[in-house]
């Protein structure tokens, strides 16, 4: 028999006991399950990497041209659409042929330069070049006509400076505004380092939703929370290991992935502090897993927990601000917004990571994550103790 | 093919889903819920872009070059700051996004018509809104350009205003948005939402079949009966093949109808293809299902090949032709790219099987090699 | 007499030579050989893990194997394709209570999936469905929900929906585990049924020894491989010996001292059970006396050894049953240490949305008592259980456990007790000791007296050679030991076991009793349990029977049994040949209760002589050949049938 002094004679003691024991639980099951574990290195590494291959810049965009004037100045013009933005698609006998090859995906934009262009040109009399482009994708479609005005701008910019006789490198005695861009935090703009890290916290927001809910679920539904309920556990002590240990799995995949991907393949400036970036996530992490708990006293079968698991993280995911700025979002949606826990943690994580940024600005990202992560983890508590209490 | 024994199986499946109210609602939500909440909230339009000044001019000049931009439906203007100290944390907390920094003796130069230099600092956090924003600031400097030339022509020249003006910008474009003539987003996304939904929710219906039988051990049923592995497959997802169907006419119409997004395709083509689609998209589900042991395994792993590759490979939020070659062959491997240019054909260019006839070929290969795959995973007298 | 020997000349239905199955490194059958004559009830029997459920699944056709032959109906089963061949003529039933059944939907829709399944024509169906629906009392409950079935009844529902395309061969893994013996009644009488109507041929495992006397002929394997074959007579002429009773006061003094000598010994109750390896009673009573000189000894008896001590023995004799150091008999002669009321129920009662599942149940239990809780399924005995556990809310009523209130003290409860729950509910992906660490720090077992701890409490329930496997891989019986020493690591005053030897086998169950008498007579431990093994009943100083959520008896096991021969008559035991058209002539005259066992029958009589008297007139009148009828001692097992029976007739009646 046990007697009393063989007991833990600290509570407090005797609460990290029990605490620890679940959580180790919870870690030797994940182990266990070799797909899962698979599953969980390929979405933190492996998919990481591939969104590095992935980005939204017009990329080698065909060009078709129809040029009505075949003279030296339509060559210099159409010579002007260059890679990286364009790539040379060749030349089309008339128009149709170039809609034509809009319609199959086969080019992007038709260029069609009128007769007469460079007698046009030299005589001084207004002409118009005619671009067409395909903007079933806007995105794209967006951004070639963007870069296809440029180009043509610039031309005629040329060539008036030309006629007054003003050589490229005199602009000084012009009077017109010369625009300096300076892009800060990703001069380059390379979506390498935009799309893996922004991969990142798509995939700790998947793995703090739904393991959680999966791990309860399956509590559940194999009865071994029977087992649990008659031992002198609380409901937090039940739950909390769960989330702990889940958030430990994925700081430690994010820790890889950081490491591996983001800095050793993609050069990734890590400006700020690495201390506040993983305190950010694991506080996030335990955040949105109080969600998944909240779907699993929903759900009573893994199958209900999946797709409340896909309502709840595909609009957090895509209105994460990631996608759509905050700014260009309807008034309602916008506010819903800043209660999802994703717009925080990407300002931060962003933020730390890109811009340096620390406490002193990120303070006010920080409280309201740590309020809306108290609330949905008391919530999810509160329902779940509802429900078996 | 026994039509009886794979009629026996739907029906039993058909009658399960009914009786879990909250699954059988779910597999209807969620398709619905998606396509309403993105159709709403995800635009790319890159507008409000919020900016703010430091003018060391504060000239009559300057205040209207730079009315230029706070009069611009694309930037919000969020004030002026003393100096370009106060630009650093502000970009840092994404209270704005971009800072225009005017240069003292800006109006005075441009008086004497010598060339100014302004600064812009972006923030080049989103890649896409960066060149975005870039574009804009071309555009409206290239506007406000002509405008000083034209000024400084007719000055220096004598010539009339109009004359000028034609001299200072020969060239004028002429720009068309084929298919979208608006370069409205809200039509593209909403016809390629059509697309993400049905690529996301029917693998995640029928994820779970097959295992959770294995799981709880009602499989044997099937492994002892007469019933053939192929009778048993296709009738165990039948049931969410139409489930599937009937969220694709849903979706559809809300396109059309909620959306305003045109049609200008056969309708009658785009049901066949996107018939096509959902079996290939099921036939994923099943595939995992048959793969794993744990119904835990099947969710992860249906996260894996299925919410990853369309948000990232499907042409929805990056567009394909963006990408460099590695991820254009990525995208290659999954089925989501192909339908997304069947939608975008069906709807937006009013094109059919003569153009998207690869495509649709692509789906049916996908779906044959899947389902194939799944008929010989399945085994009716397993080793263990 | 000719129809027997056409029996025996026609080819055997299934035929097994030198069956192998591995599952990765763990062999599972080590060359079996087997032959099932048409229209018989062949029975596997074995301990857990003797590769029962692996030869059945080969013989259906689900299970892939590496070596030897399996012939169904002189078709090689060597291919999928080879085993859809003969798909149609057999009915397979997995283990597990109603595992294969669909939940969501209605006892009609599943018997209607598996006739479409099969494609019985619509005709036949409504006949058969009817038909089957009848014998097992289901159908006043077509509508309901599978999910909202007693255990038992979801197994009849199993076994309705493997014969509705009337299978030539029916394979049958464990049917009756964990179904409350009524329902068992009921499950065999169909079987009888069907045998006589219609001849299939049936390959049934069972773990209830009781029932392999039911049995034609029967197969004992042990690690995969055949030990014995033959008649249930077969078997036990393979083990002579005689069961030797006895009552001694100074009990586990007895025990230590005929225990070197007599190896297979248990204490029952008050009694002793002693197996003594001489066939000649006199010489077995003998040999006990001899070794007890000088004890108080009386209500001595011998009688003929059941088939659960052959096994025993066979098993024994090929050192299969380990023997234990354990020292089961550590001698006590003090009272057990504490002798208070551990657990008390004072008017309980639960509310269900619709029905009332417990309905005023009160009882109480001493320290140092086993307290049997027997009741079909869904009598509510699971559900009085979870009330006491703290689990479950009660709807009226009180309780104290462990000396703290049931209301007030749900934490305090929760500390001092042990819990094996109905179903298993330990971590499958987790090892032994995993789970054993688990649940001691959950108890706030410290660092320091961990792994003691987890050594006696494995050491106790024997399951040290499997510390380091997974869970997942272990059998039925050993995952049991283990859910027990899960329960007991923490030294719990009181100890909650819901069917905690459900499809244990024999071995595993002895063992399991030997732990919870050692705990209730030496450390004084309450323990409550529930369980659908009459013989098992039998251990417990008292009983309780719930029926329909109320208390019907409570009292001793004797007790018990003494009001049932006062109130329905003795238990006579009769030998006819052929044994089942004297079944049927015996219900077709409306003889008390007639049941089939093995090749004999069993009748229940208020007048001995004139009962016996007339039962041989009315079977010889039929032309039946009745070799012998004697008198037996009522089992707990007819007591138990006996008053649900009498309650729902009463309840009909009403």
């Amino acid at each position: 028999m046990m007697t009393p002094n063989e007991r833990m004679t600290s509570r407090l003691g005797l609460w990290l006991w029990r605490f620890w024991a679940m959580t180790l639980k919870e870690l030797i099951q994940l182990g266990r399950d070799g797909l899962l574990v698979f599953a969980i290195a390929y979405l933190f590494l492996f998919d990481t990497y591939m969104a590095g291959n992935v980005g939204m810049n017009l990329n080698n965009a065909v060009v078709v041209v129809h040029d009505a004037d075949q003279s030296a100045a339509s060559r210099e013009l159409i010579y002007r659409f260059q890679p990286p933005y364009f790539k040379q698609g060749g030349e089309v006998a008339d128009v149709r042929t170039g809609q034509r090859l809009l319609d199959t995906g086969g080019a992007l934009v038709v260029l069609d330069i009128p007769p007469r262009f460079e007698h046009d040109l030299l005589t001084g009399r207004p002409t118009a070049v005619q671009v067409q482009v395909d903007a079933a994708n806007t995105v794209l479609g967006f951004l070639a006509a963007s870069y296809s005005s440029q180009i043509i701008g610039q031309y005629g910019f040329d060539q008036a400076l030309a006629r007054l006789g003003q050589s490229a490198s005199a602009l000084e005695n012009v009077p017109i505004v010369q625009s300096e861009h300076r892009v800060w935090y990703n001069p380059n703009q390379k979506d390498a380092w935009f799309m893996p890290l922004s991969e990142l916290l798509v995939v700790i927001t998947i793995m703090s939703i739904m393991l959680p809910a999966a791990a309860a679920v399956r509590e559940k539904e194999r009865g071994t929370i029977e087992q649990l309920l008659v031992t002198p556990l609380s409901s937090l002590q039940i739950l909390l290991p769960k989330v702990v240990a889940m958030t430990l799995v994925i700081l430690l995949g994010t820790a890889a992935s950081l490491g591996l991907v983001l800095h050793g393949a993609f050069d990734f400036p890590m400006k700020g502090s690495l201390t506040l970036f993983f305190t950010v996530t694991a506080l996030y992490a335990f955040t949105t897993a109080g969600l998944g708990l909240y779907i699993a006293t929903i759900a009573r079968n893994l199958a209900q927990a999946a797709l409340l698991a896909i309502l709840v993280l595909m609009p957090m995911i895509f209105l994460s601000g990631a996608w759509t700025p905050p700014e260009a979002m309807p008034a309602g949606l916008r506010q819903a917004m800043y209660l999802s826990p994703l717009y925080h943690f990407i300002e931060m994580g962003y933020g730390i990571l890109l811009k340096g940024a620390g406490l002193e600005v990120l303070w006010d990202s920080l409280l309201g994550l740590t309020l809306l992560g108290a609330g949905i983890f008391g919530f999810g508590v509160h329902r779940f103790r509802r429900q078996f209490g | 093919m026994n039509l009886r024994r794979i009629l026996a199986v739907s029906y039993k499946e058909w009658r399960e889903i009914v009786r879990d109210r909250l699954f059988l609602s779910l597999a209807f939500v969620v398709p619905s819920a998606l396509m309403l909440i993105f159709g709403y909230g995800l635009t790319l339009d890159v507008e409000h872009i919020p900016f703010a000044v430091v003018d060391h001019d504060k000239s009559a000049a300057s205040r209207d070059y730079l009315h230029r931009y706070i009069d611009s439906r694309y930037f919000d203007y969020r004030g002026e700051l003393a100096s370009e100290r106060e630009i650093e944390p502000l970009l840092a907390d994404s209270r704005i996004r971009l800072a225009i920094v005017i240069p003292p003796r800006f109006g005075e130069r441009l008086a004497q018509g010598r060339a100014v230099a302004v600064q812009t600092l972006i923030d080049g956090t989103f890649p896409f809104r960066t060149s975005s924003s870039q574009g804009y600031v071309v555009a409206i400097n290239a506007a406000y350009n002509t405008e000083q030339l034209s000024r400084y022509i007719a000055a220096r020249l004598g010539v009339p205003p109009a004359t000028a003006q034609a001299m200072a910008q020969p060239v004028t474009v002429e720009m068309r948005y084929m298919f979208n003539q608006a370069i409205r987003s809200t039509w593209s996304i909403a016809s390629v939402l059509v697309m993400f939904v049905l690529m996301i929710t029917p693998p995640f219906l029928t994820a779970l079949g097959v295992v959770r039988e294995k799981e709880n051990g009602s499989i044997y049923n099937i492994y002892a009966s007469t019933v053939t592995r192929g009778e048993f497959l296709i009738g165990k997802l039948t049931p969410y093949v139409g489930i599937s169907l009937l969220n694709f006419l849903i979706l559809w119409l809300f396109a059309t109808r909620l959306f305003g997004a045109p049609f200008k395709g056969d309708p009658l083509f785009f049901a066949l293809a996107s018939t096509v689609f959902v079996v290939c998209t099921t036939g994923i589900g099943l595939l995992v299902s048959l793969l794993v042991r744990t119904q835990v395994a099947a969710m992860m792993l249906t996260v894996v090949v299925t919410i990853v590759p369309s948000v990232l490979y499907s042409g929805l939020l990056v567009p394909i032709a963006s990408m460099d070659p590695m991820g254009q062959f990525e995208a290659h491997l999954f089925p989501a790219m192909y339908y997304a240019d069947i939608v975008l054909g069906s709807f937006l260019k009013g094109v059919g099987l003569d153009v998207l006839w690869g495509k649709v070929l692509a789906l049916a290969i996908y779906a044959f090699v899947l389902w194939t795959a799944s008929f010989l995973l399945f085994n009716k007298r397993p080793k263990a | 007499m000719g129809k027997t020997a056409l029996v025996s000349d026609a080819a055997p239905v299934v035929r097994v030579e030198g069956l192998r199955k591995r599952y990765r490194k763990q062999t599972a059958v080590d060359g079996v050989s087997l032959a099932v004559q048409p229209g018989e009830i062949y029975g596997l029997i074995g301990p857990d893990g003797a590769g029962k459920s692996s030869l059945m699944k080969a013989v259906a056709g689900v299970l892939a194997f590496e070596g030897g032959r399996i012939e169904v109906f002189d078709q090689r089963i060597d291919s999928e394709a080879a085993a859809e061949k003969v798909k149609g003529r057999i009915g397979f039933m997995p283990q597990g209570l109603g595992l294969n059944l669909y939940p969501e939907l209605s006892v009609e829709e599943n018997i209607d999936f598996f006739a479409e399944l099969r494609e019985v024509p619509q005709a036949m169906l409504a006949t058969r469905k009817a038909r089957l629906l009848a014998m097992t009392r289901l159908d006043r409950f077509r509508d309901r929900p599978m999910k909202q079935l007693s255990g038992g009844m979801k197994q009849k529902l199993g076994l309705v929906c493997t014969l509705i395309h009337e299978p030539e061969l029916i394979v049958l893994d464990e049917p009756t585990t964990g179904v409350d013996p009524v329902s068992r009644r009921d499950f065999w009488a169909i079987l009888t049924q069907l045998l006589r109507e219609r001849g299939v041929t049936a390959l049934v495992s069972t773990a209830y020894l009781d029932e392999a006397e039911r049995f034609a002929r029967l197969a004992l394997l042990h690690g995969g491989r055949v030990l014995a074959e033959g008649p249930p007579q077969a078997i036990l002429n393979a083990a002579p010996g005689t069961l030797v009773e006895l009552a001694a006061p100074a009990q586990m003094e007895a025990l230590e001292r005929l225990k070197p000598h007599f190896p297979d010994i248990e204490a029952v109750g008050g009694r002793i059970r002693v197996f003594v390896p001489d066939g000649a009673h006199a010489a077995a009573l003998e040999r006990v006396h001899a070794l007890l000189d000088g004890l108080e000894v009386h209500e001595t008896s011998a009688s003929p050894p059941t088939l659960e001590d052959a096994f025993i023995i066979l098993l024994r004799r090929e050192q299969a049953v380990e023997e234990e150091q354990r020292t089961v008999a550590r001698r006590t002669d003090d009272p057990p240490p504490a002798d208070g009321v551990a657990i008390e129920a004072r008017g309980l009662t639960r509310d269900f949305d619709h029905f009332r599942a417990v309905d005023q149940v009160s009882f109480s239990v001493r320290q140092g008592e086993i307290f049997g809780l027997l009741g079909a399924n869904g009598a509510g005995k699971t559900t009085v259980i979870k009330m006491l556990t703290g689990i479950l809310p009660p709807t009226g009523g009180a309780g104290a456990v462990a000396g703290a209130d049931m209301r007030h003290a749900g934490w305090a409860i929760k500390e001092r007790i042990g819990y094996v729950s109905q179903a298993f509910s330990l971590y499958q992906d987790m090892t032994v000791r995993e789970n054993l660490r688990l649940f001691a720090r959950i108890y706030g077992v410290t660092r320091q007296h961990l792994d003691a701890r987890i050594r006696r409490v494995v050491e106790l329930t024997g399951i040290g050679k499997v510390c380091d496997e997974l869970v997942a891989r272990l059998p039925m019986g050993i995952r049991q030991r283990l859910a027990l020493a899960c329960a007991l690591v923490h030294g719990p005053r009181v100890l909650f076991l819901d069917e905690p030897t459900s499809g244990v086998d024999p071995i595993g169950r002895r063992r399991f009793w030997e732990i919870l008498v050692h705990l209730a007579r030496v450390d004084g431990v309450a323990i409550l349990l529930t369980t659908h093994y009459m013989s098992e009943a039998e251990h417990c100083d008292r009983l309780a029977l719930m029926h329909a959520g109320q208390l019907i008896a409570d009292d001793t096991p004797l007790a018990l049994k003494d009001a049932l021969q006062r109130e329905a008559g003795q238990v006579l035991d009769i030998a006819a040949a052929p044994v089942l058209p004297a079944l049927q002539a015996l219900e077709a005259a409306g003889m008390g209760q007639p049941a089939l066992f093995g090749r004999r029958l069993h009748v229940l009589a208020q007048d001995v002589d004139a009962t016996r008297a007339r039962i041989r007139t009315l079977l010889e009148g039929k032309g039946v050949t009745v070799h012998d009828i004697t008198l037996k001692m009522p089992s707990l097992e007819d007591v138990f049938v006996h008053r649900i029976l009498a309650r729902e007739r009463a309840e009909a009646g009403r």
